[in-house]
């Protein structure tokens, strides 16, 4: 154990600074405050002292003590005191002493020499007015504080300027009392400015409060606060200015910093932690041994304006009456102020979403607009198609229509030989006539027909039956069956086969595939040249089987047969299929091919069955 | 009395064979409709003078190309005129090499049509003329006995009388008398009418062979 602690000794040793290690005991600092120790006052001053003497170089011990004036007082407790002081600092006495107030000066001036001999003195937070009225031994120094009550006015009247009452409020202890004659001489000019300054000097805190309740807007109350009241009770100024500010139906201002809190709307003010640094910076050069004056020490603490936000709002005074350079507490900020980044992320937030929002709105309206160009462009491919239908199917159809026109003019020459020849025959006559209309009526329903099919439309959804449209299909392909020898059977499913969807594109698939068929059976011998269309209908699917008796499918064909422009025909140029998957996609439905057993292909086309319009006419 | 030319109508479309039907039957022919060529020939239509006029495209049996074929067979000699609704290139020359006396486009004209039915009964007026005549050049030869052949032969060679009882051995007024019945048989006047006579007969390949 021994070892150890020898080792971690001498470990130590050597890793201490040598400066630190050659210090053998701190320098001492004390520090004697004329009140007691929480007076904000002196919290403040402490707090700027301290941080400036933790500055220096090597360890500097800082002892305070408090006079608690002016709560304790006599010659015995300076006695007392005095002897506290002696006997405490005996031991390590103070390097330098520091006095806290008007009340620690004059005590030290007084039993400096006796307790602390030798050590220089250093003051701060004391009156100017009262170092104005001392002789001041050459080693003590500082900076002493001028109030400002006159500025501190100046500035409340010139933000309520329709007060026209002054109000000073003053306690019954001893530094209470002394503020009265100073600020009498303060605030001599303003008699002109006001109606009427009232000094309440000494009263009873609950006559104050009183007095206070009866003054109207048209009051500026002034107050140092006070330590005791005119019923001996005692305050630190600050409880006091609180009370008065409390209780105030007008604005209070008052000379110290400190009062900014408790309700008071500020004033032109030294600040105590200044103070207390300035001390602070005189107690380190006086331990480094240096000259006080290469600090080049102002004559007066300097005053700035410093008032509560709060107040300046409770009382109507312009943000811009305030001047740049005051010093502004508790301003409470805005949203704004409190939560700017917070603020600026939502709205980075919501703006980023808005943008997105819009370039999705934009994003949709494009790709719908892009959807109607490619429903456009299938239409018009759609509509292309059923051209190109037309053109093959032109023989058939000009079969389909001189055949009638063939009759007609057959039978009107018919018609006009038997008039030349003179024979009455009305009841042939009569016949011929029928015939000729029915001829027409036959003519023109195929171009009716075909119009209907190849003229270009608007795409509906409509119900469409099945069983119709092959049948319609039968008519439009029957002259071109006939032509290519081809059977052409339609095998209905019974009832009503409903789709939605638009009855001519469902028209165009079923051609589009009897077609493709009927290409497939051209090479068959005649009479083995079969296309079958069958409809069928299951729960929800409605289907319609284009089967053939063509060469069926080649296995490596299948996966292209619906692609565009594939073909395995030498004149074919490979749409046909591809626009009735097309079509068929675009109804909901598929369409597929496979080879049947008993050879040839097989189309099937399977599209929703229309349950709802079928349940709704049933209704 | 002059029976009528008889025009077979074979179309599938109902309506236009009525009017067609009607058309020839009031232009003076004998006309009758047929559904198919199927039907047509079932009915055996009888060898008389007229003519077919044939939609080339219909449905069901042989078609208007094959008809021909068929018709050739069975000894029927119609001439046929074809129908057609859409004519081109590859059908009209089909048609032609099948014999088809005339190509109609539809819809057709009465008068083209009428023209064309006079033009098709015309040459077939004109093949039974030739096959009526070859028919009884060729009885007529058939009745000749076999010396009165053999002089007729020697007369169409442009021999004399005496050469040609000098070439058969016998007398020159024997000759005579043979030339005389071959003559009357062949129903010719003059050595000149039977060297034509023997030129047809050549032309039509005489019964000889």
């Amino acid at each position: 154990m021994r070892w150890k602690c020898l080792c971690v000794a001498s470990l130590l040793a050597a890793l201490l600074p040598a400066g630190m290690a050659r210090a053998e005991s701190p320098r001492q600092v004390l520090v004697l405050y004329e009140n007691n120790r929480l007076l904000p006052a002196n919290v403040e001053g402490d707090r700027g002292l301290n941080r400036v003497i933790a500055g220096f170089g090597s360890p500097v011990e800082v002892s305070a003590e408090f006079l608690d004036y002016p709560r304790f007082g006599g010659e015995d407790y300076v006695r007392t005191i005095s002897t506290y002081l002696r006997e405490k600092y005996h031991e390590h006495p103070p390097a330098v002493v520091v006095a806290g107030g008007n009340g620690a000066l004059a005590f030290l001036l007084r039993n400096r020499q006796e307790l602390f001999p030798g050590a220089p003195l250093v003051h701060m937070g004391v009156d100017k007015p009262f170092i104005d009225g001392l002789k001041l031994p050459g080693d003590a120094y500082g900076v002493p504080v001028r109030y400002d009550p006159a500025g501190t006015v100046a500035q409340a009247l010139r933000w309520h300027p329709r007060a026209t009452r002054l109000v000073v409020i003053t306690g019954a202890a001893p530094p209470d009392r002394a503020w009265v004659p100073l600020l009498q001489q303060e605030l001599e000019p303003f008699k002109g400015r006001v109606d009427g300054i009232d000094f309440w000097s000494g009263l009873t805190t609950h006559e104050v409060m009183e007095r206070l309740a009866a003054l109207g807007a048209d009051t500026v109350i002034f107050t140092p606060g006070y330590f005791m009241d005119g019923a001996g009770k005692t305050f630190t100024p600050r409880e006091a200015a609180a009370l008065i500010a409390g209780a105030a139906t007008a604005p209070v201002y008052g000379p110290y910093n400190t009062f900014i809190g408790t309700g008071v709307v500020g004033g032109r003010v030294p600040t105590f932690e200044a103070m207390g640094e300035t001390a602070g910076r005189i107690v380190n050069h006086l331990l480094e041994g240096r000259a006080v004056a290469t600090l080049g020490l102002p004559l007066a603490m300097p005053t700035t304006l410093s008032v509560d936000w709060r107040q300046i709002k409770r009382w109507g005074i312009k943000e811009s009456d305030v001047p740049g350079d005051a010093l502004v507490q508790f301003r409470s900020p805005g949203l704004w102020d409190q939560y700017r980044y917070q603020a600026l992320s939502v709205l980075a937030v919501v703006m980023l979403q808005s943008m997105l929002v819009a370039i999705l709105l934009i994003e949709r309206r494009r790709r719908r607009m892009a959807e109607l160009s490619v429903d456009k462009h299938r239409f018009e491919l759609a509509h292309a198609s059923r051209l190109a239908v037309a053109g093959e199917l032109t023989a058939s159809i000009a079969h389909e229509i001189n055949q009638p026109l063939g009759a007609i003019l057959s039978n009107v020459a018919a018609a006009s030989l038997i008039l030349e020849s003179g024979a009455m025959q009305p009841e042939e006559l009569r016949q011929i006539l029928e015939d000729i209309r029915r001829d027409d009526v036959r003519a023109s329903d195929v171009i009716r027909q075909l119009r209907k099919l190849f003229e270009k439309h608007e795409v509906e959804r409509t119900a469409v039956d099945l069983n119709e449209a092959a049948v319609e299909m039968a008519i439009v392909l029957r002259a071109e069956a006939k032509r290519r020898r081809v059977e052409l059977v339609v095998r209905e499913a019974s009832g009503d086969v409903g789709v939605i969807g638009d009855r001519i594109q469902i028209q165009q698939v079923l051609i589009n595939l009897v077609l493709n068929a009927m290409d497939a059976v051209a090479e068959q011998r005649e009479g083995q040249r079969i296309v079958t269309v069958a409809v069928t209908k299951a729960d929800d699917t409605a289907a319609v089987e284009v089967s053939d008796t063509g060469h069926g499918i080649r296995e490596e064909d299948r996966a292209k047969l619906f692609d565009s422009f594939f073909s395995t025909k030498a004149a074919g140029i490979g749409l046909g299929l591809s626009i009735v998957r097309t079509l068929v996609e675009s109804h909901g439905g598929r369409v597929w091919a496979e080879n049947r057993a008993g050879g040839g292909a097989v189309f099937r086309v399977e599209l929703p069955a229309a349950q709802g319009i079928r349940r709704l006419e049933v209704a | 009395m002059i029976t009528k030319p008889m025009v077979h109508v074979i179309d599938d479309d109902e309506s236009l064979r009525t009017a067609l039907l009607r058309l020839l039957n009031g232009s003076g022919f004998e006309a009758t409709g047929y559904r198919s060529t199927g039907d047509f020939l079932l009915r055996h239509p009888p060898d008389r003078h007229g003519c077919v006029l044939l939609d080339i495209r219909m449905p069901g049996g042989p078609s208007g190309l094959e008809l021909n074929a068929v018709l050739k067979e069975q000894g029927i000699h119609l001439p046929v005129v074809f129908m057609t609704g859409h004519a081109d290139v590859a059908s009209s020359v089909a048609a032609m090499k099948g014999g088809a006396v005339d190509y109609l486009e539809k819809p057709i004209a009465p008068q083209a049509l009428l023209d064309a039915i006079g033009r098709a009964l015309a040459r077939d007026a004109a093949a039974r003329g030739a096959r009526q005549e070859r028919a009884e050049l060729k009885t007529a030869f058939a009745s000749l006995s076999q010396r009165e052949r053999q002089v007729f032969d020697l007369i169409v060679e442009g021999k004399l009388n005496k050469q040609i009882a000098a070439a058969l051995g016998v007398a020159e007024r024997t000759v005579k008398a043979q030339r005389a019945s071959v003559l009357a048989k062949l129903g010719v006047s003059s050595v000149a009418e039977l060297g034509r006579l023997a030129e047809r007969l050549r032309s039509l390949g005489d019964g000889r062979q």
